[in-house]
């Protein structure tokens, strides 16, 4: 960890063009909404909103061309996707399949892996969800026990995954399933492509806390996907996964999902708040410029090729320390009752209540600690 | 890091070390970091600055190495100096902790193999990160905009008021992991986190930059404030 610089963020092509632009559509092609649905956006779903931002090129940028994609350099995604959350657009439907699900099939996707699904997810039509997290496997992802044998027809599944995010509204599945059978740990695990309409499948909505139906249960009952469904090596899922981590845990979602909170603040605040208004507004601020930084640096080294494990980890830590604490700072400034009826008093209601998932989504504060003590030589 | 900056930051480790006041930093030319080339300077830019004063946060804590090279430079300059001074004397307090925790036995463990321990080190290094990555940033806006401090407020604002925030974590972690010995006057740990808490009060303190850069951002309203931020950066 030491010896730290700032990688350089310097994506090809104008960039501040690529900004203007997208701000200009926004403005003509966003929802809008209710201001809740713009805090913690990328959960909100709207496949409207999801098929037209696919059809104006903002959706699977970084696939190739003879895919759908728009063969964009990663950083020039990184600034569209800021503009995106920092304006609260409904990005949930797709977000997965084009943060991680998309990536993850060109890099280890078959041929015919990448015809059959990549076009549709750059459409911004074909949804993704994760499926690791199983009843006797969060923190210890390595307890997966999800099986799938491989028989002449093909793989057969039976098992069960909990906590899977959009799987309601979901084409596929990117599940990390035990295709040996005795295997243990992180050995002998493959990731499978399943498609959620195959028979055999039952998923079973939970209500979070919210009252939202955002995750679910999967059950896999003796379900049969073809032999082609493997994506990778099989025995390789550990490895598979962890470089999906990555993709997943640095970007400016981890500091930018609450931003709405910020802004409504500053605009009920007026332009001269009060010193105690502004010392928060200040300390709000800088903590948001720092993480833009680290969360910049992180992307490039990512786009460089290299595998930022450590800071991706910090970027996910701070942001969410950022994110749990702004909303309860908040709170204990502004006069409001919990059941007014304002953008800001909305708003800080539902992240003060969505605000206990951050720090255990993509990885728990915990295991995040833990994965920067290992990079600091510790572990 | 170009090799001109990698000479400099080894005549700065070299100079430095042992220097018990600053008349070698003098002799060996420090004051002549920012001056131009062709004025007889050495021509640096504020990441030269930056590197260097990283140096001299670790190793000379107590000398004016800042106020040697900024001359009578803006206030709002040595706010940005201090930040680095205190991002190099973080790093140096993450260092030790760690070299202490994988030395010393507690229970027949290495202290570094408790997981509380390795916990609060992970926090301790999320916040060190912090504050050199906003040294960094404020160095490149900078040199962006040639040492003006009035075109950088924003970034020195947010720099020395994130700086500010992460000294009292890196101070009581650091502290914490070391037991007694890092309470000695022998022991190097006071070297680097009584400056800290001095730097955190100099040059503004975290009220002093949470006002200015606070107003800054409600003048600029919710959404002008994210359209500040981008266009003054990347
Ligand atoms: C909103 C939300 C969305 C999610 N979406 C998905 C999804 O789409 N797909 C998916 O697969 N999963 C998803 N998850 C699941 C998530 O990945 C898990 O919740 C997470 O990995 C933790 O597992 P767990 O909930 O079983 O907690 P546990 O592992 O039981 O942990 C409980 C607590 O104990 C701590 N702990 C556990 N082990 C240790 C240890 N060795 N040392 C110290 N502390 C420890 C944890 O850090 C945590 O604080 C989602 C979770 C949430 C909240």
């Amino acid at each position: 960890m030491q010896g730290f610089a700032l990688y350089p963020f310097d994506p090809p092509g104008d960039a501040a063009a690529l900004r203007t632009d997208l701000r200009a559509w926004l403005a003509a092609n966003q929802p809008a909404g209710d201001v809740v649905a713009r805090a913690n956006c990328w959960a909100s779903f709207d496949a409207n909103f999801s098929r037209a931002l696919g059809a104006a090129g903002y959706v699977g940028m970084t696939l190739p061309t003879r895919y759908g994609g728009g063969d964009r350099h990663p950083l020039e995604r990184y600034v569209v996707i800021e503009e995106l959350l920092a304006a609260g657009a409904p990005v949930g439907a797709h977000w997965i399949a084009d943060r991680q699900t998309g990536p993850l099939i060109l890099r280890y996707g078959s041929e015919e892996q990448r015809q059959r699904y990549l076009p549709g997810i750059a459409r911004g039509e074909l949804y993704a969800c994760i499926g690791l997290s199983e009843p006797g496997a969060g923190s210890d992802l390595a307890a997966v026990r999800t099986s799938a044998r491989e028989t002449a027809e093909g793989w057969r599944i039976n098992g069960q995954k909990i906590w899977t995010t959009g799987a309601h509204f979901s084409h596929i599945m990117l599940a990390l399933v035990r295709t040996e059978e005795g295997s243990e740990r992180n050995a002998g695990l493959s990731q499978l492509l399943i498609d959620l309409d195959t028979p055999g499948i039952t998923i079973r909505p939970i209500i979070d806390m919210a009252g939202h139906h955002d995750f679910n249960e999967v059950f896999f009952d003796d379900v049969l996907v073809p032999h082609g469904a493997l994506v990778g090596e099989r025995g390789q899922g550990w490895k598979q996964v962890t470089a999906e981590l990555g993709l997943e845990r640095s970007g400016p979602e981890r500091y930018l999902s609450s931003h709405a909170l910020l802004v409504a603040l500053i605009d009920a605040a007026g332009p001269a708040p009060d010193p105690a208004l502004a010392t928060l507004i200040g300390e709000l601020t800088a903590e948001i410029w720092t993480l833009r930084q680290l969360s910049m640096s992180t992307a490039a080294k990512l786009a460089a090729g290299e595998d930022p494990m450590v800071e991706a980890s910090v970027v996910k830590e701070l942001g969410n320390a950022f994110e749990q604490d702004m909303p309860r700072r908040v709170q204990a400034i502004i006069d409001r009752d919990w059941d007014d009826g304002d953008d800001l008093a909305r708003l800080l209601r539902a992240l003060l209540i969505a605000s206990p998932s951050f720090s255990l989504r993509g990885g728990t504060r915990e295991v995040i600690r833990g994965i920067i003590a290992r990079g600091l030589g510790l572990r | 890091m170009s090799a001109a900056r990698d000479m400099l930051c080894d005549t700065a480790r070299a100079v430095f070390t042992g220097a018990s006041d600053i008349a070698p930093v003098e002799e060996a030319g420090f004051a002549l970091l920012l001056i131009p080339e062709a004025e007889g300077g050495f021509g640096g830019d504020w990441g030269d600055v930056d590197a260097v004063l990283q140096i001299a946060g670790v190793t000379v804590p107590d000398l004016p190495v800042a106020e040697l090279i900024l001359a009578d430079a803006d206030d709002r300059l040595r706010a940005a100096a201090t930040v680095s001074l205190m991002a190099g004397a973080m790093g140096q307090a993450l260092a030790l902790s760690i070299e202490h925790v994988n030395m010393r036995q507690q229970f027949g463990r290495l202290l570094g193999k408790f997981q509380a321990v390795q916990q609060s080190l992970a926090v301790m290094a999320c916040e060190v990160r912090a504050v050199e990555a906003a040294a960094a940033a404020l160095a490149a806006r900078l040199d962006a905009v040639g040492r003006d401090p009035s075109a950088a407020d924003f970034e020195i604002a947010a720099a020395k008021l994130r700086a500010n925030r992460a000294v009292g974590v890196v101070t009581a972690v650091a502290h914490q992991v070391h037991g007694a010995i890092g309470f000695t006057e022998e022991y190097d740990l006071h070297r680097v986190t009584i400056p800290l808490m001095r730097w955190r009060g100099a040059h503004g303190n975290d009220a002093h930059w949470a006002q200015i850069l606070g107003r800054q951002a409600a003048g600029l309203g919710g959404r002008g404030l994210w359209e500040a931020i981008t266009a003054r950066g990347a």
